[in-house]
């Protein structure tokens, strides 16, 4: 149990001495935070808006007001004729067009919009938007209700894929990292020889890590809580509870990461690039998993964060209880488990 | 009754034969010494007696324990010292020798007394981080970290490669007090001096035992590796007056300390210069000043006629420059580097295509002209890194400590090759930890606390100073240090 602890005070010390990788860890999810919070954000706002009508009457002022005072869009210019608004578009002065027919008043209907479609995802957004805040909804037919998130703000969508993301890539990365590092000073030739077991030195590895990784799981959800305002609606043990498993998952994974790299350097690309591209591209973090061609939606069903994505999704903003997650908290253990005996079992015991 | 059995033990790296059927005994509490060239399977028998490798045939024990089968009572017993020093470089002096004793399951209190000899001499550093000492320094803590748990047998794969000749006499020393403990030890070294302290050798080379004995008869049987004929050499090439660094009172200091105080000498064109000097004596500092790298705080130096201070740019164009630690890109073919390093310092295509296959032809390279350089032996690297370093034909070429880890017949090699730089009129500025080489310099200097001690041919110091050879002497003046070797 000495060594144990001696060896636990020791990997301390290495990561607390190496400040600028300190920053980089704690400065990382900030930044992350911070980013998507404020700056990149996919909701609906500001978008230019150019109206449409030869004749304004009492029903399409209304309209056109709706718009007006909405975060949404701005009125930019009224013209008279499609062309012109269309015009506009193409010269880059205009997002959106909203074209009112001559007999809107009167048949409540005859709507048009034009829409630079250049990103598919946002002008579909817009559109809907715009539809929502013209359609008057006391005489609308299709009554829309947002559940969970009912401002649509992606801060709701993308706080559990930062940490989905995060998590892994720490975690992976900086395991692999020390071990190899330990491999390529020499280190790990006295530590071998030494009587202490095997399990003892990587169990004493990794229990830093999994601590600092808690640190900035604190860290990420008190960010979204009071930062990003994102109602941590869940119970907040089992976010805590599935964070844990899904963390023990990246530690396995960057222990094997390490038996098959032989330089520090090989160790990082293989978590930042085997791990990476696919968490972001797969996982369901920035591309709905049911839209992928069913190839991909197979691959994607062993990538581990697609589930503690998932999961934490549920947690957080929709409140569900643990019963609500079972499936993925159960895929999740078999993965974990499944992972860390591999791991355990590849550790070698000697030199190759 | 015999601490290590060997028995017919091989062991193979995919087509790469490291051992083939070693067979040797060591006695308990016997100083056994592995000797062999580099590649010949020194570190693979080092590390199967450590347990960190499993043999592919025969068998090993040490102290009755099968290394294989009962490896676990076998790592409780040994301590042993990678030929890298595996110290944590963040950790402090302290940290390092309480985690390694940790590690064995003891603390620094319950073996201090059996490493206080060594450690009490690095004691007043605890709290310096191991990255910050000099290679004499690591080496002790690396000791005292082997030795905290009070192994009974003590394996040392080339403890004191890089480190100069004085920590070298002492860390036998120390040796020879734990054999007075019943320890016994199997040490790996490329140094003739040291072979000479061990009881009895196993001359190891291409994987197998070639000779087991006492040094004197192992020495004698394969002289021709350990002994080579000195290379003949005639003096008096250089030319007097044509001086091709000149250096005056030349100073570099950081912060109050001086690591470089005071230095002035002269080389002449086509002169071999020894720049002697234990660790930490300030020859890398020096050394950096004249290659253009780094600015001298006060005084005046010219290397070949260009100013240290200011026309460093034009320096680095008019010298040639190898250390140990880069030599050539592994990963390229022999050829590809030569056409690299010739192309950076401005050679023609149509010269270096010529020069290129004089040059492999000369050193018996040619049929190598497309192999990477990384699946070369080290001393052949080492040639070739200084072919290519005056393939320019520069002014003077400058060597930091061009020979380490090889032994004496690849060595004598090497001097054959500085010996012809030399006759076409480069003149060659040399480091080294090995004073035969050190005899083998027109000229040399020892300096000793940043400043130069001493100055004069070989033959002038030894008669000087009243000394049989300059080992004598560099020990002698070294020891005279005030400032630590750190």
């Amino acid at each position: 149990m000495r060594q144990f602890f001696s060896f636990v005070i020791k990997e301390t010390k290495h990561i607390l001495r190496d400040r600028r990788t300190m920053l980089i860890l704690f400065g990382m999810p900030v930044v992350l935070m911070t980013l998507f919070g404020f700056a990149i954000t996919n909701d609906v706002r500001n978008v230019r808006t150019v109206v449409v009508t030869s004749q304004i009457d009492h029903l399409t002022r209304q309209a056109v007001d709706r718009l007006a005072v909405s975060e949404y869009f701005v009125i930019t210019a009224t013209v008279p004729t499609p062309r012109e608004a269309e015009r506009m578009i193409r010269n880059q002065q205009a997002d959106l067009a909203i074209v009112f027919a001559n007999d809107f008043a009167s048949k409540k209907s005859g709507l048009q919009f034009i829409v630079d479609a250049a990103d598919p995802n946002m002008s579909q957004q817009w559109t809907n938007y715009a539809t929502q805040v013209i359609t008057n909804p006391s005489s609308s037919v299709v009554n829309v209700r947002m559940l969970y998130n009912p401002g649509m703000k992606s801060a709701y969508n993308f706080v559990p894929a930062i940490m989905g993301m995060l998590l892994m890539l720490i975690c992976a990365m900086m395991t692999s990292i020390s071990i190899v590092r330990e491999k390529e000073k020499g280190t790990m030739e006295m530590l071998l020889v030494s009587p202490v077991k095997p399990l003892v030195i990587i169990i004493a590895k990794v229990v830093p890590y999994m601590m600092l990784a808690i640190v900035i799981l604190v860290t990420i959800l008190l960010m979204a809580r009071f930062v990003l305002d994102v109602p941590l609606a869940g119970s907040l043990v089992w976010i805590v509870v599935v964070s844990v498993i899904y963390i023990v998952l990246a530690l396995s994974l960057g222990l094997l990461i390490s038996n098959i790299a032989t330089s520090q350097l090989m160790a990082l690309l293989l978590s930042a690039m085997v791990l990476l591209m696919p968490i972001v591209m797969l996982s369901g973090m920035l591309f709905p998993i049911e839209s992928m061609p069913t190839v991909l939606q197979w691959v994607s069903a062993v990538i581990p964060p697609r589930y503690y994505i998932a999961a934490m999704r549920k947690l957080m903003i929709m409140g569900v209880g643990i019963d609500g997650v079972l499936r993925e908290v159960a895929i999740l253990t078999g993965m974990t488990a499944l992972l860390l005996v591999v791991a355990l079992a590849k550790f070698k015991n000697r030199l190759e | 009754m015999n601490a290590i059995e060997v028995n017919g033990v091989g062991k193979n790296y995919g087509k790469v034969q490291a051992l083939s059927d070693v067979t040797f005994a060591v006695r308990q509490g016997e100083v056994f010494g592995l000797i062999g060239p580099d590649g010949a399977g020194k570190t693979s028998m080092f590390r199967i007696l450590c347990t960190l490798l499993k043999p592919d045939s025969g068998t090993a024990s040490v102290l009755g324990h099968d290394v294989v089968s009962q490896y676990k009572a076998v790592r409780r017993k040994v301590g042993y010292m990678p030929g890298r020093f595996s110290l944590y470089d963040d950790l402090t002096v302290r940290e390092n020798l309480e985690f390694f004793a940790t590690l064995f399951g003891t603390t620094v209190g319950q073996g201090y007394d059996f490493i206080k000899a060594i450690y009490s001499q690095i004691e007043r550093f605890d709290n310096r981080k191991a990255g910050a000492l000099s290679g004499g320094m690591k080496q002790k803590l690396a000791l005292s970290c082997a030795l905290v748990h009070q192994p009974e047998v003590l394996f040392l794969d080339e403890p004191t490669t890089g480190v100069d000749p004085v920590s070298r006499k002492e860390l036998w020393e120390m040796l020879g007090s734990l054999k007075e403990r019943g320890i016994t030890i199997v040490a790996a070294t490329p140094y003739l001096d040291e072979v000479r302290r061990c009881e009895r050798v196993a001359f190891l080379d291409h994987g197998q035992v070639q000779g087991i004995d006492t040094p004197e008869a192992i020495l004698e049987r394969f002289a021709h590796v350990f002994n080579p004929p000195p290379v003949s050499h005639e003096q008096g090439g250089a030319l007097a007056g044509d001086n091709v660094i000149e250096v005056e009172h030349l100073v570099k200091a950081f912060g109050t300390f001086h690591a470089v105080d005071d230095i002035s000498f002269t080389v002449r064109r086509g002169e071999i210069f020894g720049f002697l000097g234990a660790n930490g004596a300030g020859k890398t500092t020096a050394m950096r000043i004249l290659t253009g790298l780094s600015q001298p705080t006060s005084g005046r130096g010219k290397v070949a006629g260009f100013d240290v201070g200011t026309e460093y740019e034009q320096i680095k164009r008019h010298i040639g420059y190898m250390s140990q630690r880069f030599s050539l890109y592994e990963d390229l073919t022999i050829a590809e580097n030569i056409r690299l390093f010739a192309g950076i310092y401005g050679v023609p295509a149509d010269v270096i295509e010529r020069k290129t296959d004089d040059l492999l032809a000369r050193l018996q390279f040619a049929d190598h002209k497309h192999d990477l350089v990384g699946s070369l032996p080290l001393g052949w690297k080492q040639k070739l890194a200084f072919s290519v370093s005056i393939f320019h034909d520069p002014g003077v070429v400058f060597l930091d400590e061009p020979t380490g880890g090889v032994d004496p017949a690849t060595r004598r090699q090497f001097w054959e090759l500085i010996y012809e730089a030399a006759e076409r009129g480069i003149t060659v500025f040399v480091t080294t930890h090995y004073m035969d080489e050190a005899e083998y310099c027109d000229r040399i200097s020892i300096m000793v606390d940043g400043k130069i001690s001493a100055m004069g041919s070989p033959q002038e110091l030894k008669r000087q100073y009243g000394m049989p050879d300059i080992d004598h002497v560099f020990t002698y003046l070294a020891r005279q240090a005030a400032r630590s070797s750190d």
